[in-house]
This record gives structure tokens, sequence and C-alpha cells, in this order.
């Protein structure tokens, strides 16, 4: 009976174990690498919405020259330009944050900074336009945070919305958590302690907002 | 995903890598090895005592028997040995008229003691010195016994042969995906060879040496998988176990779910008894590639698959949950939904390109490729069981993992079971 040893190739194995790791390591390496491409992405359409903003200020001005009627026309195409885009950054900074890989936390939170910059100056200058151009639109703020239960509910809700309504209901979506001097004055001028609130055309609603309370609220 | 599901996730398709990674190597530094080349056949050839365990396979023994005496090998070296195992139908009438033409011997047992018992029954009558184990619904092809016997006789190491085991004529989705199953382990089986890994010799014609099996014991009577347990009983001995692709048999199949289900619940369970019967070869250099890869990766990538696919599941049903309450707030009004999903494809990249994601296309590449490679060694077309194929890659899976989890909880809860 033999009772040899038995054929052990240790070489396989080593080699196997490096090329594992090896594979294990360009995985998370090309993984980092598109979420940092990501993010820069993202970064780019911010500026090029930023830059969007600032025409539409400068278009305002035509206003004085111009006059409503001609002017009018142009702003408000204008503006469904810039709701395309922000909304479409809105969904890839949310997809990105949601996803288990941040890997640069300090970037992710500077560009959600930046972005909620971007919203609330877009904001404003819809008020305005609504105001001055009588603009059929809906406005509506969203603060949410961290640990809101009813938050996720919210933000579902309101996709309906806009997916439904387009171009007439504009969303600006604030996390209340970020250490942003813009949205801390907003959420003290209209006395927000409590998430998910929402400022429809200017009038604060505590507390999370069904389908059916939306619907009344807007006169749908 | 929470934090530390992430990490396991990673520890376990590190664990499956490193196991492809493996067989990469194995198969790609063997390439030769892969396809048979034709053997001399010695001058005068060994006798073969064929040895045949029949349970109530009325319907089948006569072809089985049939199939046997049909081989391409003199008769004058061959002696068929069928056990009835106290049947209850009509095999043991078959079975006698088979021994009154002259062509075979029957044992009969009084009760029904079990495969390995009459196994090793005949054992102690068969006359020759090798011998060779099939169920009695299986068949073989005629030259099956001229491409095994080389190999066993080419050096004293070798002890038993292992066939190409196929599926007989599957008709049915289910058989047709177990046919796609036994041909990637025709192809795993042959790996396991070039790396003396061998750890099921099939019972439906492997052979073995007679002096060999009689000096670890015979079979072991009171085991759930025997033909497990001889194999990792001859490893232990310190013998080898070859494979030929070139050696085929054929068996039936489970055709109802019921059915595979029992036979997987025994056939698993009987796995993880056997591992643990054999732990000691476990991480041990003297049991070679056996004892340091293939025992223990085995029962890990069988905990890393479930862990994987627990994952995924989990997942699923998380966002099928919550995708149902959502539709629920909004009336399920989901047409206004829609429109906004399918056409924007650069956002449903956008959200795909995620590690996980990438993994999964990987292993489904690689597992594509493995099975692949199974048809051309096996000489099988791919185009003749294209729905078996795919439904074996991406569902089965999911079915496997299932036997598997409900094997190990049978198993830690020591439930009873008659088979």
């Amino acid at each position: 009976m033999p009772r040899g040893r038995k054929r052990f190739d240790a070489g396989i194995f080593i080699s196997a174990a490096i090329i594992s790791t090896l594979l294990f390591a360009s995985g998370i390496f090309i993984g980092y690498s598109i979420n940092n491409e990501k993010l820069t992405s993202i970064d780019d359409n911010i500026r090029k919405v930023t830059r969007d903003v600032q025409n539409f200020q400068i278009e305002f001005l035509f206003l004085d020259v111009l006059g409503e009627n001609a002017t009018c026309p142009l702003l408000v195409e204008t503006l469904s330009g810039i709701n395309r885009d922000s909304y479409e950054i809105g969904n890839k900074l949310e997809s990105y944050g949601s996803g288990s890989e941040i890997q640069d936390y300090n970037d992710y939170v500077n560009t959600k900074r930046e972005y909620s910059r971007l919203l609330i100056g877009y904001w404003l200058l819809a008020n305005k336009l609504k105001n001055t151009c009588r603009m059929d639109v809906d406005t509506i703020v969203y603060f949410y945070s961290k640990d809101c239960t009813k938050c996720e509910d919210q933000s579902f809700v309101l996709t309906y919305f806009k997916k439904m309504l387009n171009e007439k209901i504009l969303i600006f979506a604030l996390d209340a958590d970020l250490d942003e001097p813009s949205i801390q004055v907003l959420k003290k001028n209209y006395n927000i302690t409590e998430y998910p609130s929402l400022v429809i055309n200017g009038g604060v609603y505590i507390g999370y907002q069904s389908k059916a309370d939306l619907e009344r609220t807007l006169n749908l | 995903m929470i934090y530390w599901m992430v990490l396991v996730n990673y520890v376990a398709w590190y664990v499956f890598v490193f196991i492809a990674v493996t067989w990469m190597i194995v198969l790609f530094s063997n390439r030769g090895r892969f396809a048979e080349k034709s053997v001399n056949m010695p001058k005068t050839l060994p006798g073969v005592s064929v040895l045949i365990p029949a349970y109530n396979e009325g319907d089948s023994i006569r072809k089985t028997v049939n199939s046997v005496l049909a081989m391409d090998y003199p008769k004058n070296r061959l002696e068929v040995i069928v056990i009835d195992d106290a049947s209850g139908d009509e095999t043991g009438r078959i079975a006698h008229e088979l021994e009154a033409e002259g062509r075979i011997k029957v044992i009969v047992n009084p009760k029904n003691r079990g495969k390995a018992y009459s196994l090793n029954r005949a054992l102690k009558v068969a006359k020759y010195d090798i011998i060779a184990c099939i169920d009695a619904d299986s068949t073989v092809e005629p030259d099956i016994l001229r491409k095994m016997i080389p190999p066993l006789l080419e050096n004293g190491k070798v002890a038993s042969v292992t066939p190409a085991l196929k599926v007989l004529k599957p008709e049915n989705l289910l058989e047709k995906i177990q046919h796609a199953e036994y041909i990637l382990n025709i192809f795993l089986r042959k790996s396991l060879s070039v790396i003396d890994s061998i750890h099921v010799t099939p019972g439906v014609f492997s052979i073995y040496r007679k002096s060999v099996l009689e000096e670890i014991g015979g079979f072991d009577e009171k085991n759930l998988t025997e033909d497990m347990e001889i194999a990792l009983s001859i490893q232990n001995a310190g013998y080898r176990i070859e494979n030929r692709l070139d050696a085929i048999s054929y068996t039936i199949c489970p055709s109802k779910l019921r059915n595979l289900f029992d036979q997987r619940i025994r056939w698993y369970r009987g796995a993880l008894q056997n591992t643990v019967k054999y732990r000691h070869m476990i991480f041990r250099k003297r049991y070679g590639n056996l004892g340091m890869f293939l025992l223990p990766f085995n029962f890990i990538s069988i905990l890393a698959v479930i862990i994987i696919f627990t994952i995924i599941l989990w997942n699923f049903a998380d966002n099928l949950l919550r995708g149902i309450w959502q539709m629920t707030l909004i009336d399920w009004n989901f047409m206004v939904l829609i429109d906004g999903f399918i056409l924007d494809p650069k956002a449903m990249i956008f959200n795909m390109l995620t590690t996980s994601f990438v993994l999964m296309a990987l292993g489904t590449v690689i597992g594509g490729y493995i099975l692949l490679k199974s048809f051309r060694v096996s000489d099988e077309r791919f185009s003749l069981n294209k729905l078996g194929y795919f439904t074996y890659l991406f569902i089965y899976p999911f079915f496997m993992m299932f036997f598997w989890m409900t094997a190990m909880v049978f198993e830690l809860l020591r439930i009873r079971r008659k088979w």
C-alpha cells in the first residue's frame, strides 16, 4: 500500500492567490476611478448649469430694455432648460449618494453644497419670473434630513408629481443637515424644524404631504 | 447595502475568484490532458466483475444487463453479478430469467440492506481483480471498458478510474437542466483528475482494483453517499483515481422537482457527512491537493455562494417591497413613472456601473466560458440544448443554493430520513 504523500501543487494555489488579489485590487481600483468620474461629471454639469443661471440673471436685465412681452418667452425657455439639467444632476447625485461606494466623502459633500447653492439661486430667480411674467408654475422647496422616516416616501411622491406635471412644477430638494449658510437661512426664515417639510408657492407645510394633500394644495 | 454586508460580500466573491482562477490555471497548464489519446490494450485482457445492485428496478434492469453484456470485451473475461436487494417488484424474477439464460449470476438479499451492503456481499464472491459497479437504471457505451482499463493498469498507484457520465435522453426542462449540469461535471471531474483530487467515483460504471477495495474494508454500509465515501477512502489510503473523458456511461435523472429535491438533499447531506468523516485530511499537506484545496474549498465555496445569493435575494426582496410600498403612495399610477425610466439609457448605465454588477457580470462570463468548454470536451453540441444551458447558468444556481441550505439545516438538526 503506497503510504506516500499525495501530490500538492502549492505553486498553483500561490499563483491563484496572487492573481486573485491583483484582479480584486484592479476591480476595486476601476470601481474607484468610475466613481471619481461620476462625481467629476456631476461637477461639470453643475458648472454648466451655474453658467446658465448666470445667463438667466443677465437676461432679466432685458426686461427693462425690451419689456415683458418680448423678454418673458425667452426667460421661460431658459428656465425650462435649467429645469431639465438641474433635475438630471439631482438624480445623479442621489444615485451616487445612495450607493455604498462613496470614496471621497468630502468631495461629495462639497458637490452637494455647490448644488444646493445653485438650486437656491435658481429658486429665487424662478420666483421672480413667476411674479414678473405671471408664469403658471408651482414651486416647491423640499427640506429633508438624514434621520427622517417619511423623507424617502416624500421624495418618491414629489418625483411622481415632477414626472406628471413636468415643467409646470419646479422642485428644489435641500439637505437640511448640510452645513451651508443659504440653506440654514431659509430654514430659519420658514421656521423649519421637522422633516420632511415643504414650502409650496411660499406657503409652509410641515410634515409629510401625501399625494392627496399635494393635489389639494396645488389645486389639481 | 449595510457596510458589513458589503464586506462579507467582498470576501465571498474573493473566495469565488480564487477558486475560478485556480481552475483556469489548471486548465491552461494542462490543455493536453483534455483530449484523450488512444491507448493500447494489453495483450491479455484482465478479467472484470461487473456488480449491479438493484432495488425495484424491474423496468430497467434488463436494459442495463444487456448494455453491459454488449460491451466490446471478451465474454470469458467478464463476470456480471446482479444483487437483488429484496426488491418488491419483478426485478428478482427478471434477474433469475437472465441467470437462467446463462449470462449472469444473481445474489438475493433476504432483507433490504442498501447498495453498499449489496456491493460488499458481491465483492466477496467476485472472481476477477477488477470490479465495475453500475446502477440498475443505467447503461454504457460498448467501448467503455476498453477506455478505462489502460489507465487502471498503467500504474500501481491507480486504484480507480471514473467515466464521463451523461444523462440518457433528457426530455423535460428539468432533465435538460440536469443534462447541462452533468456535462459540466464531466469537465470538472477531468479537471479534478489532473490535480489528483477526485472525491467521488460515480456509481455508474466506475472501476476499481479489488485488492484495494478489500484493503480499505469495502463500501461503508452506513453512509448516505457511498460513492463519495469510497473515493475519499481510496484517496486516504494514498492511491490515485483517474478519469477518462471518452469512457461514457448514461444514467436516468429525476424528472420531477420533488424527486430532484430528495436526491440532492441526500447527495449534499452525504457530502457534508463525508467531509466531516474525512476532516483529518483538511489542510494537511500529506493529502495533497485534495486535502489542501478541494475538500476545504468545496465547503467554503458553498458557504460563499450561499452568502452571495442570500444577499442578492435580500436586495431583490428589499427593492420589491419598497417598490410595492411606493406604488401605494401614488395610488398605483405607475404609468406616469415608466416613461421616465425606459427612455433614459444614460441614467440607467450610470446607475448600473457598480462593483457588484461588474462582479456579477464577470462571474456570469466565467461561468459561461467554463460551460462552453465543457461542451467542447464532451463532444456535445450547444445548439441542441440551448434552453437547458441558459436556464442552468442563470436560474438553476438559485435552486442549488436552496438545496444546499436545506441540506445544511437538516444535517445540523440531525433530521432522520429513510432513503
